[in-house]
C-alpha cells in the first residue's frame, strides 16, 4: 500500500510538472485521497467528440500499480466500448493487458485513442457497436456527436 | 543537497512494506546518506583547493578577481551551512574588494545585455566553475558544491602557499589552470576591469546558465574516465544515484537538462519509485532491457511474472534461482 502511495505522490509531482505540456488532459488529484482522481480530457478532433470534455473517475487500488486503475466516464458518452449507463470503460490495459509501466496519464491517452478508434466488436455499448458493424457510420457519428453536444459540452443560450 | 537526500530517505522509507526488506532498506539508506554526506564534504574540499590553484593562475595574469559565489543564496536554504565553511578571509589588501564581490551564480545580472557588473559576475562565475565542477559530477555540482567559495582563494593571496604541498592540489591546480585559461580568455575578455563593483545582494535566477553550463562541465580536472584520475579520488558519479538530484535538474533550466542526461539507468524504480542501490540498478531481469528494483520485481513474480516493459513473462529468459521462483508462483495463478 505504501508502495502505490509513494509511486502516486511522484505521479502526482508529474502531472503537476507536465500540466502544460499535455493541454488534452487535466488529470487532478482529490484533496483529501490520492486514491481518488478527476481527469478532464477533450474529445480527440475529427471525431464525433471533437469539442467535447469528459470526466473520468478513476479509483486506485492499493495493490497499484501492480492492478490497474478502474475508471469510468462521468460524463455520459455515446462509443461502443464505454458503458452507456455507468460509464464502464472496456479497454484491453485496463483489464488483462494492464503493465505497471502504465501511468494515470497514459490511461488518459490510451482512452483518448479509444475515443478516436472504437472497438464495435467487443462493445459495452451495443447500440453504438451495432451501427458501427453494420457500416453506419454516418448514424454512429451523428449519435456520438449529439450526445456529445448534449453532454460534453457547456450549454449555450 | 544533504538535506534533500535526509528528506529523501527518510520520508519513503516507512512505506517499505514486509519487515525484512524494509529492515535492510532502511540500513542502505542510512549508509547512502552517510556516503552524501562524506561526498559533499570531500567535494568542498576538492574545489577549495582547486580554487587556489586557479587563483594562483590569475595571480600570474596579473588580474585581480575573488569573486565569491553563493550558489543557492537566493533561493535555497540548504547553501547555508556550506557556506560557514567559507569564512575566514585570510586578510590582506586585495580582498576587500572581493570578498564584497558576491557574485550569484544564478544572477539575473549575468544576462550578457546589463552592464559592467554583469561582466563582472560572469567573470566570476567563470572562476568558480572550475572549482566546482572538478569537485562534483557534473548533475550534483549544484548543491553539493556550493560551499567552495571563496576562504581559500583569499588565503592565497598571502602568499600562503603552503597548502600547495598537496600534490593533488598540485595536480589540480594545474589541470584547472588549462583550461581556465582558455576559458577565460574566451567569455570575458574584459572582465579584468571591472572586477571589483560589488554585488552584495545574491540575486535570482534565469539567464545565462546555459552559456555557464559548458564552461562549467569543461572546468573539471579529471574526468571519471580519466586515466590520470589519482584512485583515492570518491567516485562522484555516485551522486548522480540520488533522485533528488534529477528532479533538480529538471527544475533548474538548461543547466540541468545539459548535466542531467547521460544516465541511461534510472534512478529510482519506476514501479514503486524507490532509489534504485548498486544491485537493483545492475539487475536486468527482462531482455527487453526494463529495469526494477528486486522488491517490485518480486512481487510481480508473484503476481502475474510478465515484465511491465514488454509484457513478456519473466521466466522466459531466466534460469536458476529464479525458475525455481518462479515455479512456486505459478500455482498462485489460475490462467497459466
Amino acid at each position: 500500500m505504501q508502495a502505490s502511495r509513494a509511486r502516486l505522490f511522484k505521479e502526482y509531482k508529474e502531472v503537476q510538472r507536465e500540466k502544460v505540456a499535455d493541454p488534452d488532459i487535466q488529470l487532478v488529484c482529490d484533496d483529501s485521497n490520492i486514491f481518488k482522481w478527476t481527469a478532464l480530457i477533450k474529445g480527440p478532433s475529427e471525431t464525433p467528440y471533437e469539442g467535447g470534455v469528459f470526466q473520468l473517475a478513476f479509483s486506485v487500488p492499493e495493490q497499484y500499480p501492480l492492478q490497474p486503475p478502474q475508471v469510468r466516464f462521468l460524463t455520459k458518452i455515446f462509443h461502443p466500448n464505454v458503458h452507456f449507463k455507468t460509464g464502464e470503460i472496456c479497454l484491453d490495459i485496463l483489464k488483462n493487458a494492464w503493465s505497471p509501466a502504465w501511468t494515470l496519464q497514459s490511461v488518459c491517452r490510451a482512452i483518448i485513442a479509444l475515443m478516436a478508434h472504437p472497438e464495435p466488436d467487443s462493445p459495452l455499448n451495443c447500440d453504438s457497436g451495432n451501427l458501427l458493424r453494420s457500416g453506419d457510420v454516418r448514424g454512429f457519428q451523428s449519435m456520438a456527436k449529439m450526445y456529445t453536444r448534449l453532454a460534453a459540452m457547456p450549454k449555450k443560450g | 543537497m544533504v538535506y534533500d537526500s535526509i528528506a529523501n530517505a527518510l520520508i519513503p522509507s516507512p512505506a517499505s512494506n514486509p519487515k525484512d526488506l524494509a529492515k535492510k532498506k532502511r540500513v542502505n539508506r542510512t549508509a547512502k546518506l552517510k556516503q552524501s554526506k562524506l561526498d559533499v564534504r570531500r567535494e568542498q574540499w576538492l574545489s577549495q583547493v582547486k580554487n587556489k590553484g586557479s587563483k594562483e593562475e590569475n595571480r600570474g595574469a596579473d588580474r585581480p578577481k575573488t569573486p565569491a559565489r553563493d550558489m543557492h543564496g537566493s533561493n535555497e536554504g540548504e547553501s547555508r551551512p556550506m557556506v560557514k565553511l567559507v569564512i575566514n578571509p585570510g586578510g590582506g589588501e586585495e580582498n576587500d574588494g572581493m570578498m564584497n564581490h558576491y557574485s550569484d551564480w544564478e544572477s539575473p545580472s549575468n544576462s550578457p545585455t546589463s552592464h559592467t557588473s554583469s561582466l563582472a559576475s560572469n567573470r566570476s562565475v567563470t572562476n568558480f566553475t572550475g572549482g566546482s565542477s572538478s569537485g562534483s559530477s557534473s548533475s550534483s555540482s549544484g548543491s553539493g558544491s556550493c560551499g567552495c567559495y571563496s576562504g581559500s582563494m583569499t588565503e592565497e593571496d598571502d602568499g600562503d602557499d603552503g597548502c600547495l604541498d598537496d600534490w593533488e592540489a598540485i595536480a589540480d591546480a594545474l589541470a584547472a589552470d588549462e583550461i581556465k585559461s582558455e576559458t577565460d580568455h574566451n567569455i570575458n575578455p574584459e572582465s579584468q576591469v571591472n572586477d571589483h563593483v560589488p554585488q552584495l545582494e545574491p540575486v535570482e535566477t534565469v539567464k545565462d546558465e546555459g552559456m555557464n553550463c559548458h564552461v562549467q562541465v569543461n572546468r573539471r580536472a579529471w574526468r571519471p574516465d580519466d586515466a590520470f584520475r589519482p584512485q583515492g579520488l570518491p567516485n562522484l558519479l555516485k551522486q548522480n544515484s540520488f533522485p533528488m538530484n534529477s528532479e533538480r535538474n529538471h527544475g533548474s533550466g538548461a543547466w540541468g537538462f545539459k548535466t542531467a542526461g547521460f544516465s541511461p539507468i534510472p534512478m529510482t524504480c519506476p514501479i514503486c519509485c524507490e532509489d534504485l542501490d548498486l544491485t537493483d540498478s545492475s539487475f536486468l531481469p527482462c531482455p527487453c532491457g526494463y529495469r526494477l528494483c528486486l522488491f517490485c520485481y518480486k512481487r510481480i513474480l508473484e503476481d502475474n511474472g510478465r515484465c511491465p516493459g514488454c509484457r513478456k513473462q519473466y521466466e522466459q529468459c531466466e534460469q536458476g534461482i529464479v525458475t525455481s521462483k518462479m515455479a512456486r508462483s505459478y500455482s498462485m495463478i489460475p490462467s497459466r
